[in-house]
């Protein structure tokens, strides 16, 4: 009788975390680089960092996506999209929209920024279309980004968290090594070799953006911010970062 | 009982300086209508060179911080006050003896208010352990330049950094709300100190901030800067806040970059053409 009373006030949230394959499956969905967001026209200063000569081979390539893993992904994006994810599951919508503001306010560049923003509304619109009606509200919300709206899809479709932070960094290092393989340019293979080193790398930084204190949260990489600034006037560009 | 308690002051085993201020504006001018301090950290007396702006010089007489010791600043600009703070001579941190040292820096800058915050160098020595965290909070329309000239070692004089650490933190808040949170993780051995996207394996790292911004002004700026060879740098916006990013080899060439950079947007940020501090020159 109990059982049933909480399992009816939980409906709401919990349906779909019930079934462990489903919200595998949906993770797959937002996972996939055929997600209509246009993901694939930014490279995060990647394509700035190739033009100046300063990146020439997968090695480059290698220690320029781990270094930021462990540098900024970890230390901002995992420790606020875990926030956010807890904020979306306790309804709070002021703290989703903090935690937004922060990651924003942690963005180094114009360009870095308005990457997150466009990627953000576009990914509201499409969670929108797909049901989850809270999203509406962020295709013009100035503060949407990325980690905001993804960080609802977890919430609403029972993804659990640890699982979803891998997911995050991994889309995010499947973009990257696509923009890299055009930008460098890298054979296929050679991409896969790089995804298959930076899935190691993906586990730690994980871990460690979730185990870090509000305190410690924050993390700048000045060399990549003055490539991203410069590739702002870059004459000829194949990116929108 | 008396001893006991200044003991404790000082943790012990490390000093704890304190200096509040508080800048108003009286009759067209700004004072310094409060100041408290304890400690080694204070304020030398107010010189108003261009008329209506009160600059002032703060000094920290020890001339350098160890492990353990505390410096915290807390200042707060009143409505329609404008002050200009600067300091004589480089912040210097050395050897942490295992305790970490901490400078903490607060602004409160009221609507009307401006503040513009200009100090020398900070020269982090090897074996340092440091966190430094600078806050600005805005209100209203305040305005803002702050600059960040971070060294080190002293490679020119076989300070190489070994065995640093320090972290730097600066946040920047309108109206309550987070707009700029930078945080440089500075730890001797860490490939972020030699990588790209890092500092790239220079020594000084240097950050200008200056709000709010008009449009086009970053443009402006980046087409007006006259940067030496040796130092990478970068100009962008945050919303209406602007950034120059340098990496230098020297404090020298960063710091005459960001001094450059301040000349060109005191004009359009604060309505005044530039009037640098006399101690600059000296």
């Amino acid at each position: 009788m109990a059982m049933t009373i909480i399992r009816r006030t939980m409906a709401r949230h919990t349906t779909i975390a019930d079934d462990a394959g489903l919200a595998r499956r949906r993770l797959w969905q937002l996972l996939s680089p055929t997600l209509p967001i246009g993901a694939y026209s930014y490279s995060g200063g990647l394509e700035a960092a190739v033009e100046t000569g300063r990146i020439r081979t997968a090695g480059d390539v290698g220690d320029w996506l781990a270094g930021q893993l462990d540098h900024t992904l970890a230390c901002v994006d995992v420790p606020l999209l875990a926030r956010l994810h807890g904020a979306w599951l306790a309804d709070e919508a002021t703290a989703v929209h903090h935690f937004s503001s922060w990651l924003r306010a942690c963005r180094e560049t114009a360009e870095l920024a308005a990457e997150d923003y466009h990627l953000g509304r576009a990914l509201a619109a499409l969670l929108s279309d797909l049901g989850l009606v809270e999203a509406d509200a962020w295709r013009d919300e100035p503060m949407a980004s990325w980690a905001t709206l993804f960080a609802l899809a977890l919430a609403r479709w029972g993804i659990p968290l640890q699982e979803g932070v891998e997911a995050y960094l991994w889309s995010w290092c499947d973009n990257q090594v696509a923009a890299a393989v055009k930008l460098v340019p890298l054979g296929q293979t050679d991409g896969q070799r790089l995804l298959q080193e930076l899935a190691v790398a993906v586990g730690g930084a994980a871990a460690a953006g979730l185990a870090l204190a509000d305190e410690d949260i924050g993390g700048s990489a000045p060399g990549l911010a003055i490539l991203s600034s410069g590739h702002e006037t870059q004459y000829s560009r194949l990116f929108r970062s | 009982m008396m001893a006991t308690a200044a003991c404790v002051e000082g943790t012990g085993d490390g000093w704890l300086a304190s200096l509040q201020l508080r800048y108003a504006e009286r009759e067209g001018r700004t004072v310094l209508a409060h100041r408290r301090h304890q400690g080694p950290l204070l304020v030398q007396r107010s010189f108003h060179p261009e008329g209506a702006p009160c600059h002032s010089y703060l000094i920290h007489p020890p001339g350098g911080v160890v492990g353990g010791d505390r410096l915290l600043l807390d200042a707060e600009l009143a409505e329609g006050s404008h002050a200009v703070l600067t300091t004589p001579a480089a912040a210097k941190f050395y050897r942490s003896g295992g305790r970490r040292a901490e400078q903490r820096q607060t602004f409160h800058v009221a609507d009307g208010a401006a503040l513009e915050y200009l100090p020398a160098e900070t020269i982090l020595h090897g074996g340092c352990d440091v966190m430094l965290g600078s806050r600005f909070e805005l209100s209203g329309n305040a305005r803002l330049c702050t600059w960040d000239v971070l060294c080190l070692g002293r490679p020119g004089s076989g300070d190489h950094y070994v065995g640093g650490a320090c972290v730097q933190d600066l946040r920047v808040l309108r109206n309550g709300e987070i707009r700029l949170h930078e945080r440089l993780r500075l730890h001797h051995g860490d490939r972020f100190l030699d990588a790209t996207w890092g500092l790239d394996r220079q020594v000084v790292v240097g950050t200008l901030v200056a709000t709010p911004a008009a449009a086009g002004l970053e443009g402006e700026l980046r087409d007006s800067l006259n940067p030496p060879a040796c130092v990478r740098w970068g100009v962008t916006r945050i919303a209406d806040i602007l950034l120059l990013r340098c990496l230098g080899p020297r404090a020298e060439e960063v710091r005459r970059l960001a001094e450059q950079a301040w000349t060109l947007l005191r004009q359009p940020v604060f309505d005044r053409p530039p009037s640098p501090p006399r101690i600059w020159r000296t």
